[in-house]
């Protein structure tokens, strides 16, 4: 085959233009930025978590940068943020992929976001490989933190896990549930509630049940679980599984569930199924759409949180909330869920991270991240900092409890924090329609 | 485990609903299978855009979505013809496998193409009557399940009589049985293919809307699980039987209501299975299949 001359010329010029364009990415790779990937669910069932991810790390990325960006004392200047957004596709092929492309070719310096605890838990291997610091904003299994088959001395765990957060709604229970039935309904004192748990048949379900039962025996609770049904993740028809629980006559149920779990599963019992009880819900559901989805079904339920899109906890995080709140439906048009804060703050803890260090160093970031003392700011933490400074990594947050309110003139389903005292704007409420259950 | 009237009622009525989706869902993949001997993959999908067109019109009008069947299951039809005509049509015969990866291919079409239009947000929709309920022995069953049941059976008997006593249904049936033969008597059998297709689209269109309209969620990635249990059913009441399309989902619909109340909701799916391996083992055409399918 021959080729004309003029081909020749095209196909040279070309190679010119890809070798000078290779030589300029080369230049303009030199460290001008700390390059954040962001862990997000972009598409897939978990997308509505991963877009509020994505978009609170824009946000906290735009305020740092409009402030100068961050100063890095190694290369003497100030430098600005760039995400690197990585959508796991929801699955853990996906997040395998996007952590992989992010280390090796967006050479990322730090990690920040993971949702799913699946999802998560089959790409910190990889994270551990490259000794990548990981600020993990979502995933919510202690097998996360704990397992010890993979390094994870790199990872750094900014969100409750479903022991702990299992274990508070435990609490909550016992002190305000219990004595409020047994005063209303003239019932003994000492009678223990009678709890149903309802939970998805994975580590996240399985964890919070053991969380549940171990937190009774360790305090010695006044709490009788009398059903523990589970059902598979993913499950839409829950008529059956609630019918079974109605027959074990419940004082209040609690779904280990997700979102897209929780909201079929309330609206069937109590639409359906006819149960006329308390439901309760863990506090990864706290989302916008949530309220949204349940409807007037979800009045004077019960739900964990550590930020609310609806519900503003007194004390020094309260104006933080406010702005936070404001500035991100005003940015986007829509309310920020709490993985969203999870990761808008963990975007400021990289920044900080990153002054500590002085260098854009991996290892050094982890070392900083380490030690690091950041002051709360949209979510309430024990101490008033985020710190990894325990066994596991952990920040440890203070939980709250909100009880759902529907209002029938606004047509809108809104919380108000209940517990602990320290935080709550009202007092947990009995509904009339409510019938204790009986053993 | 004690067991309350009542109580036998309500687990019964929810196997019942169940088995109302999954037998429009394996009416349909057995309509088209008993027709172009080939199998729908991303039948699932189907049920999945049924749904969403449901509540796009639902959103669009605000109109009773069980009048919008009216219009759900004309789009779904044509969806399906189409389908069958683009896609479908270019392979059937070449190679069995080359069907196999279309459909699979077909699968993640839909559920992106899905995603792209309607989001990935999951929707629910709610039905005008979820506040009406009927008294039935000592527990209160909500209106929609028994609509859900009566369209169920209205559309299965539409569809027995468009197969029995209409010369449409004939041509299809005739194909059903011998294609070359059907060939060789003048009936055009690519188009009862596209007719087929259409019909089995129509039907799992129809099984979105009350898929929908029951209270349960939907997302672009909601087809699969329903779409191998309408496999399954399919393959239990015999390959290419309509009748047995019907006994079989409601042989599942119950079944799995039945173990989730008294083993536990981890074995809601295992338990269907486990089934069919034992119908399978005693009698392996399934129960009204015929050899030779």
């Amino acid at each position: 085959m021959h080729m004309r001359p003029a081909g020749i010329l095209i196909i040279a010029a070309v190679l010119l233009a890809a070798l000078l364009t290779a030589g300029c990415q080369t230049q303009s790779e030199s460290p001008a930025a700390l390059k954040i990937g962001v862990v997000a669910s972009m598409t897939g069932p978990a997308s509505t978590t991963g877009k509020d991810v994505w978009q609170s790390a824009q946000l906290a990325a735009d305020e740092i940068n409009a402030k100068g960006g961050v100063f890095v004392k190694s290369l003497g200047k100030n430098v600005t943020v760039q995400l690197v957004q990585g959508d796991d596709e929801s699955t853990r092929e996906g997040g395998q992929k996007a952590v992989t492309k992010m280390i090796t070719d967006d050479r990322v310096d730090i990690l920040v976001g993971g949702f799913s605890s699946a999802v998560v838990t089959a790409h910190q291997s990889i994270v551990a490989d490259h000794k990548v610091p990981y600020i993990i904003t979502g995933a919510s299994s202690s097998t996360v933190t704990h397992r010890t088959d993979v390094d994870t001395s790199t990872m750094f765990h900014h969100a409750p896990i479903t022991d702990a957060s299992a274990s508070q709604t435990t609490i909550f229970i016992d002190e305000v549930m219990r004595p409020a039935i047994n005063t209303k309904f003239g019932l003994a004192a000492d009678r223990p509630l009678r709890l149903a748990v309802v939970y998805q048949d994975s580590p996240f379900g399985k964890g919070a049940l053991a969380a549940i039962e171990s937190t009774i025996a360790a305090k010695g609770l006044k709490i009788q679980v009398v059903a523990n049904e589970t059902y598979k993740m993913g499950e839409t028809d829950f008529r059956t599984i609630l019918t079974s629980v109605k027959a074990k006559k419940p004082d209040a149920i609690y779904p280990i569930a997700f979102l897209n779990e929780e909201v079929p599963m309330l609206t069937q019992a109590r639409r359906d199924v006819g149960l006329d009880t308390i439901f309760l819900a863990v506090e990864c559901v706290d989302d916008p759409d949530y309220y949204k989805g349940l409807g007037q079904y979800g009045d004077y339920s019960i739900i964990e949180s550590r930020f609310s899109a609806y519900a503003t906890p007194r004390g020094p995080i309260s104006q933080n909330v406010e702005k936070y709140r404001g500035d991100y439906e005003a940015r986007f048009g829509a309310s920020p869920g709490m993985m969203g804060a999870a990761t808008y703050e963990g975007v400021y803890v990289a920044v900080a991270a990153a002054e500590k260090a002085g260098t854009l160093d991996r290892a050094a970031l982890v070392t900083a991240i380490g030690s690091i003392e950041v002051p709360e700011m949209v979510e309430s933490m024990e101490g008033g900092v985020i710190s990894f400074a325990n066994q596991f990594r952990e920040s440890q947050f203070n939980l709250f409890m909100e009880q759902l309110h529907w209002d029938a003139d606004k047509q809108l389903l809104r919380p108000k924090i209940i517990w602990p005292d320290e935080l709550k704007e009202a007092a947990f409420e009995i509904p009339a329609w409510y019938r204790p259950g009986s053993g | 485990m004690t067991l309350d009237p009542g109580t036998l009622l309500q687990i019964l009525f929810w196997g019942l609903y169940a088995g109302c989706i999954y037998i429009l869902l394996a009416t349909g993949v057995n309509l088209i299978f008993g027709v172009m001997k080939t199998v729908n993959f991303a039948h699932g999908e189907l049920l999945m855009i049924g749904a969403y067109v449901t509540w796009s019109l639902f959103v669009l009008t605000g109109v009773n979505p069980y009048l919008l069947l009216v219009a759900t299951v004309p789009v779904l039809l044509a969806l399906g013809v189409a389908v069958e005509r683009l896609a479908f049509r270019p392979v059937l015969g070449s190679n069995k496998l080359n069907e196999i990866f279309l459909s699979i291919g077909l699968i993640y079409l839909f559920q992106n193409g899905a995603a792209l239009l309607w989001g990935d947000d999951y929707q629910s929709l709610r039905s005008p009557f979820e506040a009406i309920s009927v008294p039935i022995a000592d527990f209160r069953l909500p209106l929609d399940y028994l609509i859900i049941i009566g369209v169920t059976v209205a559309v299965l008997v539409g569809l027995q009589l468009l197969l029995r006593r209409t010369r449409l249904g004939l041509a299809l049936r005739a194909t059903s049985q011998n294609r070359k033969a059907a060939m060789l008597s003048g009936i055009d059998v690519e188009r009862m293919d596209m007719l087929a297709f259409g019909l089995g689209a129509a039907l799992a269109g129809a099984a979105g809307t009350l898929w929908a309209v029951s209270g349960q969620v939907f997302d672009p990635y909601m087809g699969s699980v329903p779409a191998i249990k309408a496999f399954a059913i399919v393959i239990l009441g015999g390959l290419g039987s309509i009748p047995g399309a019907i006994l079989g989902g409601l042989f599942y619909g119950l079944a799995e209501s039945t173990a989730t109340y008294t083993l536990g909701g981890a074995w809601k799916d295992a338990i269907s299975f486990v089934l069919l391996i034992i119908v399978l083992v005693i009698r392996p055409t399934g129960l009204f299949g015929e050899r030779g399918e």
